[in-house]
């Protein structure tokens, strides 16, 4: 066999494995089991370690549409695992971009939640159980000015209603009151709530973000200055089968549903990099 | 003047800053709020107008001068109009005074960002997924140890970082599956590295800092006079 | 040969898309917007053949709708309350009231204190006039040296310090599992190593050249990792255009 022709692969060719690899096992999917890595589990345990009548669950989803196949399973999974809790939800966003996914986000899980109520009880309220505040530019000042007062930063929320109006907002002061502030991030979001917020106020953090910045907060996690963390669309995915085996939450889990894809498109990577090698390798043989 | 007046601006600004955090007085911490919350917001989103303002002149000299592609300088500034128009006159969520909706069809700033804005920008960035298969096949190679060493840590994290991994090495000892050893590999040279390489990058941005707010770092203020 | 082979993949092209059609006729989306959205996934995704017109309009629209969605919610979301809001209020109440030391309240719904701000914001368009473009230094200057200030002690003590102090390797180190121990030593080796393989104020050579060696292996490892994470981000994000394909637009997934 000519190895060597594994070389000269046109590159077209290899874009159409790689969509080939991602759409057949989507159209046709497959459920793998997706265990769990330790910053996931710090993260599902510090949630569920927040006393729901003492703190809320602060979610700042500092994304925008470039990176929302990641960022996106991940704001709705912490939502759905804050109100499981009967924790109250607090969203926050510090990119005008964001606001609108964010504001899906939210609405999504309050839908799923009451579509599957009982009874009243069991039915969340926008206002009272969640609330998303919005948008004030630049990040330094929400960061800073919370450790202040959250209302004093953000005084009416995304739909214009006064935040010292809603009820959700009553108790709730400053970090003090956050059991944990997660950083959904496509960016470096986590790391100005790891220098701003909590040195100065002792508020808990936690990181969701895309993979290619997971790497860089592992010396964080490390040094326990994050409580966890979700990696990209795996994190997601493994954040959603912890809600789901432990809460029995429904609802759509995109991340998880992605798996079947992600494995095949990085086992096809795999497979690229070895033909290139294998050929690289008997070239380099040749001409020796 | 023109040097002196937004150096000592920047100077003086600065010390008020480095003083937040280790002055807790209410007074002090009042003012800060009031800085924060009502200056700097205000000020900030004004740079964006400056941005704006640089990217129409861009277009406008692009058209006038014919330059390479000018004729898409008019989509540019034609969808910057129109997307202005639309979120201003009609409002963030479609409830402004301007008529967002004809019949069953809406065209408000949020279907607008849902159906027009999401899918370009997603799909710029899902390229790469593409581009990268194609740059690992043609240039992923082990050419030596230190780039096998960087290859067989990409791989062990691939493998690691998929179900799938886990069904091709379940059959190996405990500790040994790829998730093990990819979860090892993020925890301890991964995060020895990246350690020290964040430890060197905030020290280098301190220096640098600490050189602007002593003034002896005055490129931003652009050259000339 | 060439262009026939070029031909008939056009043609399966057509036949592919004319299938998919027809067994989505059910399912596929009668919203006029997901179509745009489609028509703008594929203008993009054309740039994988080659550059060409379709894809510079996606390019070009994508930087006029972005801003403009910016300039709109920045107008609504901080210009409306922060300063017109204010300042109406505060000539609603000159009116009513004539002057007062209130209306300069900075903490006051109604004041006329904001003009402040908004001036010093207003500088940065004194760019556009090359004679009084320097005016544009001073909200810079304030900006960037109230960020700078609160950035300084910021980094040290949320990056600098804690982050030296979880290199530290301890007695309490070995305490619990002893492995954990192990790992702590070979962090304490790596960062070490990695810092004296950028140092490069001394050659290299001794003690250097070895703690050198030793890091860029760490290095190595570390980008290695990273690359793995970065090939799973990017498949993730054309996972996520496929969807809006499949799900949104032909109905075929649920």
């Amino acid at each position: 066999m000519n190895f060597e022709k594994l070389l000269h692969i046109d590159r077209k060719v290899i874009f159409v494995l790689m969509g080939v690899a991602i759409v057949i096992p989507l159209v046709f999917p497959f459920r793998l089991p997706v265990g769990e890595q330790p910053p996931t589990r710090g993260l599902f345990d510090t949630i569920d370690r927040i006393d729901p009548a003492k703190q809320a669950l602060m979610v700042s989803t500092d994304w925008t549409p470039q990176t929302e196949a990641e960022n996106q399973p991940m704001t709705v999974a912490l939502i759905r695992h804050g109100l499981a809790r009967k924790l109250r939800v607090v969203v926050i966003s510090f990119y005008n971009e964001s606001i609108p996914m964010a504001n899906q986000a939210v609405m999504q899980v309050v839908e799923e939640y009451n579509s599957q109520a009982k009874n009243e009880a069991e039915k969340v309220v926008y206002g009272r159980d969640v609330v998303l505040l919005g948008w004030v530019p630049p990040p330094i000042v929400p960061i800073l000015g919370m450790g202040q007062s959250i209302t004093g930063v953000y005084k009416v929320d995304y739909y214009g209603a006064g935040t010292d109006t809603l009820p959700i907002m009553k108790g709730l002061g400053s970090y003090d009151d956050i059991g944990l502030v997660c950083a959904v991030s496509g960016g470096s979001s986590p790391q100005w709530f790891l220098q701003f917020a909590q040195p100065r106020y002792g508020v808990k953090i936690a990181a969701a973000v895309t993979a290619v910045s997971a790497p860089d907060l592992y010396a964080y996690i490390e040094s326990g200055q994050l409580s966890g963390m979700l990696g990209g669309m795996k994190g997601a995915a493994e954040y959603e089968n912890l809600i789901e085996e432990k809460y029995h939450v429904g609802g759509r889990q995109r991340a998880m549903e992605g798996m079947g894809p992600q494995s095949i498109g990085h086992l096809l990577i795999m497979a690229l990099v070895i033909m290139g090698n294998v050929g690289y390798f008997v070239a380099r043989r040749k001409a020796s | 003047m023109r040097v002196k007046l937004p150096l000592g601006l920047m100077i003086f600004f600065g010390i008020l800053g480095f003083t937040d955090s280790f002055v807790p007085h209410p007074w002090a911490q009042n003012f800060h709020g009031v800085l924060r919350n009502k200056v700097l917001i205000v000020i900030s989103v004004f740079a964006l107008a400056l941005g704006i303002g640089n990217l129409i002149s861009h277009h406008v000299t692009r058209i006038k001068r014919k330059g390479p592609n000018w004729i898409h300088s008019y989509t540019t500034l034609i969808s910057l109009g129109i997307a202005t128009l639309i979120g201003i006159m009609g409002g963030v969520t479609g409830n402004g005074w301007l008529p967002t909706r004809v019949g069953g069809f809406k065209y408000d700033i949020q279907t607008i960002y849902f159906k027009v804005l999401v899918p370009l920008q997603s799909t710029m960035f899902a390229l790469l997924a593409f581009f990268m298969a194609s740059a690992a096949y043609r240039s992923f190679r082990a050419r030596n140890l230190l780039a096998g060493l960087l290859l067989g840590s990409a791989f062990v994290v691939m493998l690691g970082q998929v179900p799938i991994g886990e069904l091709l090495t379940g059959f190996l000892p405990p500790g040994f599956h790829a998730a093990d050893i990819s979860t090892w590999i993020m925890q301890v040279p991964n995060t020895a590295s990246k350690r020290a390489i964040e430890l060197g990058l905030t020290l280098g941005v301190l220096g640098t800092m600490l050189k602007i707010l002593t003034g002896i770092e005055r490129s931003w203020l652009g050259g000339g006079r | 040969m060439r262009g026939n082979v070029r031909y008939l993949a056009w043609a399966g092209v057509v036949v592919a898309l004319g299938i998919l059609f027809y067994s989505t006729r059910s399912t596929i989306s009668h919203d006029p917007w997901t179509w745009v959205g489609v028509f703008l996934t594929v203008a993009v995704f054309s740039f994988l053949y080659r550059e060409n017109r379709i894809y510079r309009f996606a390019e070009h629209l994508v930087v006029g709708v972005a801003n403009g969605y910016s300039i709109s919610f920045t107008v609504h979301r901080v210009i409306v309350p922060y300063v017109i809001k204010p300042l109406s209020a505060g000539f609603k109440a000159l009116a009513a009231d004539g002057p007062s030391l209130k209306l300069l309240d900075p903490n006051s719904s109604a004041n006329f204190i904001i003009l402040v701000p908004l001036a010093i914001g207003l500088l940065y368009f004194a760019r556009f006039i090359p004679k009084y473009a320097w005016l544009v230094r001073i909200p810079m200057a304030i900006f960037m040296g109230y960020y700078t200030g609160q950035t300084v002690p910021a980094a040290f003590t949320g990056v600098v310090f804690p982050q030296l102090k979880a290199t530290l390797v301890t007695q309490a180190s070995f305490g619990g599992d002893p492995w954990l121990g192990v790992w702590k030593v070979l962090v304490l080796v790596g960062v070490l190593t990695t810092l004296t393989y950028f140092f490069f104020s001394r050659e290299h050579k001794g003690v250097l050249k070895w703690s050198a060696k030793t890091g860029i292996i760490y290095v190595m490892v570390g980008f290695g990792a990273s690359f793995g994470f970065t090939v799973m981000a990017r498949i993730s994000l054309a996972i996520g255009r496929f969807y809006f394909l499949f799900r949104d637009w032909l109905g075929i997934l649920h």
